[in-house]
């Protein structure tokens, strides 16, 4: 028992790691075993008190199905507002002198470019014709000497992105014919200047709730370390380090954290899959085919990740408070 | 037989060895005080040094601060002024993060006990195994041969609510010797249990000593220390009042 002799004034048995002896290979396997072990326990904890534990577990997945179903509604949004923009088309209006003839002819001739759906000609009798018939002034314009509308040529091009727009729109407007080209995309701009203002909001709204799932794991992990209080002292005085008493409190942490946020994902989809059938429906109304997509694989990860490091900070920083609490032992 | 045992158990005197160097003791308290906010001085100016492998009582009054002295070999508490040396350590220079380490070098002892009444005898008594990191093999094999020592081998699944007084403070005493502490701190080890019981734990104690275990044990049982006449170290408010000097010094 008492190997070491005094004679050498050597540092003193006190100074020596007690388990100096034992091969690197062996902690590393024991200490992972020690990890699984806690891991295993603090779920067992977790089931051996269902309703305590689901409360929490309850909270925490609100907290967490707010912000994910959120995203994947905008993210669904997002979509079919990005198609909007490739069913838009360009008005091109052109200068007045230009005859009907002259305007068929460009009419056809922009119909070819394979950046070009497709081209329709308004000519000016057919855009007073509509005016009268859809505008309700019929006796206004009949009084009306001549016709003071410019021929109009509705393109709508083969779109992939916003540069490409404008790169045709600068081809239009150098053409010798036009007058006004335009796009008419300021609604579509407004609407993704609002979509964007909701995301903010929710991120705003996500860091709080962030915030509440630290205190709420933190706050159901204070009171299992006061109900644990003269354990957690006898492991202290046994000669436990403060990273042995936080194990299984970090590992509570992260399933409260994990079974929330599995819990959350369900919420998120679920409500994808209630309002799945109308949204469809209005899709198939506008002859769009997109479908409404569940929660994607980045918005997953981004929601189990951030569940889990919150729920281990909230556990982590209230263990540490108690053990403060707890010095000198 | 004891004084015989005696000279054999207990060392020179650490003063100076032959070759010059000075041997270290297991414990030395150089002018320890400790004060409370509320309480006032716990003990004032306590002065002594614990050889290896001696086994020594420490009584006094309730309230005489045996208690207190214990904690702080323990770095439980720290002392107010003074410093405290084990082996030649002082608990004062340690490092937050190097008290752990300390504390696995002794075994606690504690008159109530202070085991873990929702693990069972074995998982109570491989805690500080299960602290040190040591392999699940390995932690069996030392649970069994420390509670074969208490004689208490065919209880070690029974919760310790469901043993007696003596049997629970066996499982403390197989508890603190499971890791082969070489020195044992026992607070009022025999304070709740009756004399036929305190004396077999004495027994016990008397045993480890013999295989080189230094033990500092506190008890007010004037009786029962005096029947195993050992080293007594008397405190008196606070103040250590007899035993402060090595019987080699006197």
């Amino acid at each position: 028992m008492l190997k070491n002799s005094s004679s050498k004034g050597r540092p003193g048995l006190f100074r020596q790691p007690l388990s100096q002896k034992i091969r690197w290979s062996v902690r590393l396997k024991t200490y992972a075993l020690a990890h699984l072990h806690s891991l295993q326990g603090s779920f067992l904890r977790i089931w051996e008190t269902p309703i305590a534990s689901s409360l929490t577990i309850l909270v925490v997945a609100i907290a967490l199905a707010l912000p994910a179903s959120f995203h994947a509604l905008i993210q669904n949004a997002r979509l079919p507002i990005e198609a909007l923009q490739t069913t838009s088309q360009i008005s091109l209006f052109l200068k007045p002198e230009i005859t009907n003839e002259a305007a068929r002819r460009l009419t056809e001739k922009l119909g070819g470019f394979p950046l070009i759906l497709g081209t329709q000609l308004l000519t000016k009798e057919d855009g007073l014709r509509e005016l009268i018939a859809y505008s309700g002034f019929a006796d206004a314009l009949s009084a009306l000497h001549g016709n003071p509308l410019p021929a109009v040529i509705l393109v709508r091009p083969r779109m992939t992105d916003a540069a490409a727009v404008t790169l045709m729109l600068n081809e239009l407007r150098r053409l010798s014919e036009a007058d006004h080209v335009q796009f008419d995309d300021e609604w579509l701009k407004k609407l993704r200047a609002v979509l964007a203002i909701a995301e903010r909001c929710i991120a705003a709204f996500s860091i709080l709730l962030g915030f509440g799932v630290v205190f709420i794991v933190g706050n159901t992990i204070r009171l299992e370390l006061q109900s644990r209080r003269e354990e957690i002292a006898v492991n202290k005085m046994l000669g436990a380090t403060d990273h042995f008493i936080r194990r299984p409190f970090i590992h509570s942490g992260f399933w409260y954290a994990f079974l929330g946020a599995l819990m959350a994902w369900l919420v998120a989809n679920l409500l994808i899959l209630g309002i799945q059938s109308p949204a469809n429906e209005l899709a198939e109304l506008y002859g769009s085919p997109y479908r409404l997509a569940y929660l994607d694989l980045r918005g997953t990860a981004l929601l189990m990740g951030s569940a889990i490091v919150l729920g281990i900070v909230g556990a982590i920083v209230v263990v540490n408070h108690f053990l403060k609490d707890l010095e000198p032992l | 037989m004891a004084p015989m045992k005696r000279l054999v158990s207990i060392r020179p005197i650490p003063i100076a060895s032959v070759s010059g160097k000075k041997i270290q003791a297991m414990i030395e308290f150089d002018n320890v005080s400790k004060r409370y906010p509320d309480s006032g001085e716990a003990l004032s100016e306590v002065n002594f040094s614990l050889q290896r492998g001696e086994l020594a009582f420490l009584t006094g009054h309730s309230g005489a601060g045996k208690t207190t002295l214990l904690r702080l070999i323990a770095a439980l508490e720290r002392p107010s002024r003074g410093d405290i040396f084990l082996e030649g350590t002082s608990i004062k220079g340690l490092q937050k993060r190097q008290i752990p380490f300390l504390r696995r070098k002794l075994g606690l002892i504690f008159q109530d006990y202070r085991l873990l009444n929702h693990l069972s005898v074995y998982d109570n008594v491989a805690l500080p195994l299960e602290i040190m990191g040591h392999h699940p093999d390995d932690i069996s094999r030392r649970v069994r041969a420390a509670l074969d020592k208490v004689g208490l081998l065919k209880k070690e699944k029974r919760l310790p609510l469901a043993l007696s007084g003596g049997e629970q403070q066996r499982v403390g005493i197989a508890r603190a010797i499971v890791h082969k502490p070489p020195l044992i701190l026992a607070d009022e080890p025999t304070g709740n249990l009756d004399p036929d019981l305190a004396e077999e734990i004495m027994r016990m104690f008397r045993d480890f000593n013999d295989v080189g275990v230094t033990l500092l044990i506190a008890s007010h049982d004037q009786q029962l220390v005096q029947r195993f006449s050992r080293r007594t170290l008397r405190l008196d408010h606070g103040k250590l009042t007899e035993g402060g000097l090595n019987d080699a010094e006197e």
